[in-house]
């Protein structure tokens, strides 16, 4: 059941981050459903500091789709941590 | 289909991949093909491994396939990427562009492949002959 005043989203960890983190894919609630990308990675903080040092070159992905931090995020929503790519 | 794209763990068939190219109305076609190289910075690898966000990745190379489409007058765009390990000298990537002329076809492969580095959610981590291993950070 979802609460009134909050958010679930799922998080998905790759590459360096999946190992520092040692965490492939995580539930988080958000405190409130006017919730941002930037409030969920300080979430994410508090529960990995190790993001700290990854954080100004991450970017998000929110439903297979790039956003900035600001973006508003919804219940159910996926957010993927992107730290910069490197295929080919 | 005009496009061909495609994340694989098997070996990629270059053959197979430049035939999808070669159509009739194409007079021009330019394939890239990127290969794990032995050597960077003194430093020796034996060889890269790839991971992906995979649902997202296949999405965007769809993306970047039609909006190369749009782009310019291409007859057939192909993006293929290679996951897990890829050896020495073996292919990780192909991409390619037919067009009735080379001009286009050589824009817009180099802008498949630059965009694709640059955009899609695949990392490579180097395997080096000392043992170590390393997460490469993209740009």
């Amino acid at each position: 059941m979802t609460g009134q005043d909050t958010s679930h989203v799922c998080v998905r960890f790759f590459s360096v981050l999946r190992e520092v983190c040692g965490v492939e894919r995580i539930e988080v609630e958000l405190p409130s459903t006017q919730a941002s990308g930037e409030d969920l990675l300080d979430e994410l903080e508090q529960h990995y500091p190790q993001l700290r040092s990854y954080r100004p070159t991450l970017r998000l992905a929110v439903n297979h789709t790039y956003e900035p931090p600001s973006v508003h995020l919804r219940d159910g929503d996926e957010v993927a941590l992107i730290t910069p790519v490197s295929g080919g | 289909m005009k496009y061909l794209t495609r994340l694989t763990y098997n070996p990629i068939d270059t053959d197979a991949t430049l035939r999808f190219l070669q159509v009739a109305e194409a007079g021009g076609i330019c394939f890239f093909v990127g290969t794990t190289r032995r050597w960077t910075d003194g430093r020796e690898t034996v060889e890269l491994s790839y991971t992906s966000y995979e649902e997202m990745a296949c999405e965007e190379l769809e993306r970047l396939a039609r909006e190369a489409l749009c782009r310019w007058p291409l007859e057939r765009v192909c993006l293929l990427h290679r996951l897990g390990t890829v050896p020495v000298a073996q292919v990780s990537v192909a991409v390619g562009a037919a067009a009735a002329h080379r001009a286009e076809a050589f824009e817009a492969c180099r802008f498949l492949i630059n965009t694709l580095k640059e955009q899609v959610p695949i990392w490579k981590k180097e395997h080096f002959a000392d043992g170590k291993t390393e997460w490469v950070q993209g740009e």
